[in-house]
């Protein structure tokens, strides 16, 4: 079947702010598919709410609206754009479950739009745990066993279950959220009445658990004429318990013989066929290893998080390709556009082999690191190699942790075991060091449930590894590199600096060559230059040299918190940037999630690790004309001395390596500002004892002490004290090393402002200035931001200018640039000046309008700025998203650690208006005659009043914790009381959040140590119950505001608003 | 231990020895199957072959028993680039070593293997040696003209009877086993060697079947099925795969001829036009399509990338053959179709 010529128009939908569970991957799917529609001319019409996706870009499609993931909203879009075709299974759970409500509540009924690509039908069979089981028995495929509880009966029948340990589930789970292993009849009655007493018309989902069986997965692509095809399998170290997204994935399988691997692949084929998919989906099995006794575990009836994996691991586009089907056509019509010349239809061969590491948020997050049925990890990394060992020390190179630059753990052989026993992200280093410390592999597989032959492997490595000595440059060198060694390992281990490993490396001659991803293993003729790096004998594409300069352009790595797809987006425009130029554009990255890892995107992609040996090496091969380290977050800025002292500085484009240095260094740049009359912030955050005496010495008592974890309910305190200062924070970075201290004066009211400039050296033009919401002291990161044509206002933005101006020449910034500010009564001071591409660009991009970072890219090629400043036309908001609800034990506060893991963007031709567009995605809704909780600190007290009397009047009843309750009361709001936790008397407030359920919840940190940590119970038990909740005052104010102005929404295509 | 590849073009490749240690001589291919190992080296279709695994791990799960193809390893040796590391480290190299050893199968490790691949494909199938010394001999003779068949077929023939409707003369010119099962699950069989005396027999059968083999099918050696094939046609059902299939054929007027590379994967899409479906192959020589012409035969299914002939059918005779393995073993099961349709086709219904 040809193109469905019916299909002219294309609705689809994206998946809005990253979230653990759903990340970049979907820019990926997402942009894929749009691109593939449009190649079919096609026009996509895309809603998506994420401003740092390169989708959301109009390079990707033709009309794009950045409004919230809302049924409402579809409905608004197909009245003004004429859709004919519905795309939900690009955007993750996210579009999915949109898809699900629009039908439930006939949306596909009143309008002339229907689903392309796999049906909501099917899409229900899949997500339903039930009904997808019943298909499973029709078919005689295997699942585990499981049962529906209900209250009525629950309690009988438990008494008769014999499934444990079982886990529990709710459904449409999105990264296995609310899973839970059970052990004992007991634990899952106690859970069970919990459960019926919040939610007494819910049922609860329990399932035999499959822990410790073998974890396989098959990603499998269907057609329209039930063509079926799998494009790889994925083979879980971590056995089954550990969430596939939490797990180390080999690609292909390493440990299945030839009739397990069809096993699994009959029965992939089978289900998929009988769920009638149309497109990419991916299946998962639990499989008893050497019996050929196998379960289903679920299909997503969509491209996820594996698919990203398996099309970037096997050069593979399941997304473009699935598209394609979407579209009308079959798998025999479609061309493998990786080798041009051989059919779609076709299963591809690896010849290499793939090893994903998931990045967790422990080196961001003190919270509990083991890991399971739900997922943690934001992001993650692929290593590929011709071996194990080599693809694995590649991953591991990649995750940029502390834990991973040392391999080796420090802890004696009982704490070691049960750190191998137990998941958590350093079960793979207690692995290496038990096997460094001459354990028996078998002994160690048998501990961890990993197959005995990837621990083998491991032991390879660690054998290597334990004849490195201290202070020697080790002998069988081509060895180690051989084995997949990072010179960074190496370094590690020796203690010999980096950068002189590498050098002596280079100089020995030892390089690698690089050898290219086609699908085929070699069979088939490849022009494609997908590339990873190995120690063999010959090397592909050698010395290619085109007519046109190579530049490099070095990728930001695995998402992680403050480093995420805002720099893929950067790194992607820049790339079809300078292409259109006529430049060869190469690109390095070791993220299989981002759209800057899909072949067709650069001319060149290296899929390596972003370090230095792998940079390194690269430059060594394509002697490229210019790098650009600018959208590799602080990956890049970190590298940039080490190149230079390789490279020389005229390699780099943008701000030179010896001004980033003089940046970054604090002191340093503190002088500088001194010196030129610029004011320094009266905060400072702190990570290193003598920056702490330094800053104490310079403060003005009172200070408050905010670091981004509870030690004994101290998060913050007010200090008066110098010596009680010294000591506090002296003791805060003894506990937690590394982890920042902010120190700021108390009574603090300043604005924090963003801006965003692109400069040539000498002269420099905004692109944009971002308001925080928030007061100053918050992360830039985890703010709420404005842009608007008068915020801020002239005077704030000439001042801006002139800082700008006097900064780009002072440090001869060239190309992308971010500076923080503090604004208080007029006084300026600067918080953090970052010679990079920022989180908020791409937010700047989209809210003026303007090709920022082909302005930018311009400028440092050119050397000089063409165009000027552009003011926002009309209000855009920048939402930050938390994961929260992952860890129950991080507070939702926010402080001077990043917490956020995306954001989404809304706009509006007001403020209130973008501001109510960004409450209905925080989940918060006016409701009628709802109920408010309000408990806030001291200094709130004032402006909680003007909020109260709005919600009073808006029908909403208020209860108040004891202080802000009498407070109320004097200025005549009635409110009921409720007790905090230490009053130790009814009605307690954890009681009333767990079965009153408010509405809405209104909690500002108080700034007394002690206070703290009844606030953070509180937020945790708002987060399991999932009640909208503001945590700041000024944001509060702001939301409220804009819903007292009762605009009217318009929801617009981005360019209406340019 | 050093071990070196030496190939007709001059390329000789150092890599490290495992299996058996002497000399060993054939034409060098490669399979691009992920899965399989153990069915592969002792697939008889690869006799007098050298084989390259694309994928560089290999050995990685134990040499199953159940999963071995013949009476042992039939390649001359193979060639990896990380073969059965796991027990680099642990114990010995056993089972699998010591399996290539006692059989007098040279494997080679370490090397670039997608190296090989690419120059094969770029120039075609070549002769070499596998070597304990670098040199390069003067001689590189066709391991093709050997007498390949005879090294593999049955030395004497068997009967397998599970009471069946119908009965099978299968001739093996070098079956695999599960080939052997898959033909005896719907028919009872008879096995004979290439060189039976297929006009002797007593054994009273309804169809014939000629199985996979090594080779080159315009051999003498298998002449004599040829002309016997040719003789039967229209008589009784012929049911053919792999080697049988280009066999067929010929007895009915067509051509074959020598590849390229070959196929050799568990990967290879098949097409009749509308569907698509994934087999396993193992072949270096195929039917010319255009030597089908006036034969009545006709191209059913081909290779959706190369158009390689892949399923012919006789327009009015009862005649059906595939050049790829619907036994799988190693590879996709999706073929298996083609023994229901063999069974229905021979039962009447």
């Amino acid at each position: 079947m040809p193109l469905d010529q019916s299909i002219k128009t294309v609705l689809v939908i994206g998946s809005g702010p990253v979230v653990i569970g759903q990340a970049a991957e979907f820019d990926y799917a997402g942009s894929q598919a749009c691109l593939s529609l449009r190649e079919e001319g096609i026009r996509v019409v895309l809603l998506n709410s994420n401003p740092a996706t390169i989708q959301t870009d109009h390079e990707i499609a033709d009309r794009i609206y950045i409004e919230p993931i809302l049924p409402e909203t579809v409905e608004r879009i197909v009245a003004r754009e004429n859709i004919d075709a519905l795309l939900p299974t690009m955007g993750g759970q996210t579009a999915l479950n949109l898809a699900v409500k629009l039908r439930k509540n006939g949306f596909f009924q009143r309008n002339k739009v229907r689903v392309i690509g796999t049906s909501v039908d099917s899409i229900e069979t899949a997500e339903d745990r039930q009904a997808f089981h019943s298909l499973m028995l029709k078919i005689g495929e295997p699942v585990a066993p499981s049962a529906r509880l209900v209250r009525e009966t629950f309690e009988k029948e438990i008494a008769r279950l014999d499934i444990f340990p079982l886990i529990v589930r709710t459904s449409f789970s999105l990264g296995g959220s609310g899973g839970r292993i059970l052990k004992t009849r007991e634990e899952l009655l106690n859970l069970s009445h919990e459960f019926f007493r919040i939610y007494p018309e819910e049922s609860l989902e329990i399932e035999k658990s499959l822990e410790g069986l073998k974890e396989m997965e098959y990603e499998v692509i269907r057609d329209n004429a039930g063509n079926c095809i799998t494009i790889c399998n994925m083979e879980n170290l971590d056995p089954m318990g550990v969430h596939t997204g939490e797990s180390i994935v080999v690609t292909p399988s390493q440990t299945l013989s030839d009739m397990e691997y069809h096993l699994l692949r009959d029965s992939a084929i089978k289900v998929i066929s009988a769920l009638d998919i149309k497109g990419a989906c991916n299946i998962q099995f639990a499989l008893e290893p050497d019996s050929g006794v196998y379960y289903i575990v679920e299909v997503n009836p969509r491209t996820s998080r594996s698919s990203a994996l398996a099309s970037k691991a096997s050069g593979y586009p399941i997304a473009r390709t699935s598209s394609k089907i979407a579209a009308g056509y079959n798998l025999t019509e479609i061309k493998n556009p990786i080798t041009g010349n051989t059919s779609a239809a076709y299963e591809p061969s690896l010849d290499y082999v793939t090893v994903k590491i998931p990045r967790w948020p422990f080196d961001k997050f003190e919270v509990d690191r083991k890991i399971g049925v739900q997922m943690k990890s934001i992001g993650e990394v692929m290593g590929i190699g011709r071996t194990f060992e080599e693809a694995f020390l590649k991953a591991i190179a990649s995750l940029d942790t502390p834990e991973s630059k040392k391999l080796r753990i420090k802890a004696n052989d009982e704490t070691l075991r049960e750190l191998i026993r137990a998941s958590s992200d350093l079960r793979i280093y207690a692995i290496i060091e038990a096997l460094v410390r001459n354990w028996p592999p078998e002994e160690v597989a048998r501990i961890s449930g990993y197959a005995p032959y990837f621990v083998y492997k491991l032991k390879n490595i660690a054998d290597l590894l334990a004849g490195l000595k201290a202070g020697t440059i080790p002998e069988n060198l081509r060895e180690l590199k051989v084995m997949g060694t990072p010179d960074s390992i190496i370094s590690a281990f020796t203690g010999i600096p980096e950068r002189e490993m590498v050098l002596h490396r280079l100089g020995l001659g030892i390089i690698p060559v690089y050898k290219a991803i086609d699908t085929c293993s070699g069979e088939f003729f490849a022009e494609t230059q997908y590339m990873y790096s190995t120690y063999d004998r010959e090397s592909e594409f050698p010395g290619k040299k085109t007519s046109k300069a190579t530049v490099i352009i070095m990728g930001s790595g695995p998402n992680r918190i403050s480093q995420g797809l805002e720099f893929d987006f950067g790194a992607v425009k820049t790339s079809l940037y300078l292409r259109r130029a006529g430049y060869r554009t190469v690109m390095v990255n070791s993220n299989p999630e981002t759209v800057s890892t899909d072949f067709d995107v650069s001319d060149g992609l290296y899929f390596e690790p972003l370090t230095l040996e792998h940079i390194s090496n690269i430059i060594k091969r394509e002697s490229p004309c210019k790098i650009i380290l600018q959208f590799s977050g602080q990956t890049g800025q970190n590298m940039a001395g080490d190149l230079q002292e390789i490279f020389g500085e005229d390699l780099f484009l943008g701000t030179s390596p010896a001004s980033i240095d003089a940046i970054e260094d604090r002191k340093k740049f503190a002088e500088t500002l001194r010196e030129s009359g610029v004011k320094q912030p009266e905060f400072v955050t702190v990570s290193k004892l003598q920056e702490a005496i330094e800053a104490i010495e310079r403060s003005n008592l009172p200070v408050i002490v905010r670091s981004s974890f509870i030690i004994g309910g101290r998060a913050m305190d007010i200090i008066n004290d110098r010596d009680e200062l010294y000591s506090r924070v002296a003791s805060l970075l003894e506990e937690r090393p590394g982890y920042p201290v902010l120190l700021s004066r108390y009574v603090e009211n300043a604005m924090e402002v963003d801006v965003d400039f692109i400069s040539d050296g000498s002269d420099a033009v905004l692109c944009g200035v971002s308001v925080h919401i928030e007061e100053a002291g918050t992360h830039s990161g985890d703010a709420t931001m404005i842009m608007g044509p008068d915020v801020p206002d002239e005077w704030l933005r000439q001042q801006i200018r002139n800082l700008v101006a006097m900064l780009t020449r002072k440090y001869s910034l060239k190309g992308f640039s971010n500076l923080q500010l503090a604004v208080k009564e007029k006084e300026i001071f600067v918080i953090e000046l970052n010679s990079r591409a920022s989180r908020s660009l791409p937010f700047v991009c989209k809210a003026t309008g303007e090709d920022w970072i082909g302005a930018g890219i311009s400028a440092m090629i050119n050397g000089h700025i063409q165009g000027g400043e552009v003011l926002p036309k009309n209000y855009f908001v920048k939402i930050p998203v938390f994961p929260f609800n992952r860890f129950i034990d991080l507070d939702v506060i926010l402080g001077p650690e990043m917490k956020s893991t995306g954001e989404g963007m809304t706009a509006g031709k007001t403020i209130d208006e973008a501001l109510i567009k960004a409450l209905s995605m925080m989940n918060i809704k006016m409701v009628k005659s709802g109920t408010a909780l309000i408990s806030v600190s001291d200094q709130d007290k004032t402006g909680i009043i003007r909020i109260c009397r709005f919600l009073q009047a808006s029908g909403y009843k208020i209860v108040a914790t004891p202080g802000t309750r009498r407070h109320l009361m004097e200025n005549g709001i009635d409110a009921d009381i409720i007790y905090k936790i230490e009053d130790m008397r009814e009605p307690r407030i954890d009681w009333f959040i767990e079965t009153a359920k408010p509405d809405l919840i209104i909690n500002t940190p108080n700034t007394k140590s002690g206070a703290i940590k009844d606030g953070h119970e509180i937020r945790r038990l708002a987060i399991r119950k999932n009640i909208p909740m503001i945590t700041n005052m000024r944001l509060a104010e702001a939301m409220i505001n804009s819903i007292k102005s009762e605009v009217n929404l318009d929801f617009l295509e981005i360019k209406e608003y340019w | 231990m050093e071990r070196y590849l030496i190939l007709e073009d001059g390329t000789v490749i150092r890599g490290l020895g495992f299996g058996y240690e002497g000399k060993s001589y054939g034409e060098i291919v490669f399979n691009t199957s992920m899965t399989g190992y153990i069915e592969s080296i002792t697939d008889p279709s690869y006799k007098n072959q050298i084989l390259i695994f694309a994928s560089p791990t290999i050995g990685n799960y134990p040499v199953w028993k159940s999963r071995i193809e013949s009476n042992g390893p039939q390649v001359s040796g193979i060639v990896t680039r990380d073969a059965h590391a796991f027990l680099k480290s642990g114990s010995e190299w056993s089972e699998f070593n010591s399996f290539l050893s006692e059989n007098g199968v040279p494997g080679i490790d370490l090397v670039d293997t997608r190296f090989l691949v690419r120059k094969i494909r770029e120039n075609g199938v070549m002769r070499a040696y596998i070597s304990s010394s670098p040199d390069i001999p003067d001689e590189f003779p066709d391991p093709m003209a050997e007498d390949v068949v005879s090294k593999v077929t049955c030395r004497e023939s068997y009967e397998i009877f599970n009471n069946h409707r119908k009965n099978i003369l299968f001739i093996d010119v070098g079956t695999k086993r599960s080939l052997v099962r898959e033909i005896s699950a719907i028919a009872n069989v008879f096995v004979v060697p290439h060189n039976y005396k297929f006009e002797a027999t007593d054994y009273r059968y309804d169809a014939i079947f000629i199985s996979n083999g090594p080779g080159d099918p315009s051999h003498e050696s298998v002449d004599g099925v040829v002309k016997f094939l040719s003789k039967k046609a229209g008589e009784i059902p012929i049911y053919g795969v792999c080697l049988g299939h280009q066999l067929i054929a010929l007895a009915l007027g067509g051509r074959t001829s020598k590849m390229k590379f070959g196929h050799r994967g568990s990967n290879h899409a098949v097409t009749d036009g509308k569907k698509v479906i994934i087999t396993s192959h193992n072949h270096g020589y195929a039917v010319d399509r255009e030597s089908l012409e006036n034969t009545g035969l006709e191209v059913v299914q081909w290779d959706i990338n190369d158009d390689t002939v892949e399923m012919i059918r006789h327009q009015n005779l009862p005649v059906l053959s595939a050049q790829y393995h619907p036994e799988a073993s190693p590879g996709p099961h999706e073929a298996r179709e083609f023994f229901i349709r063999m069974k229905k086709e021979m039962e009447g219904n």
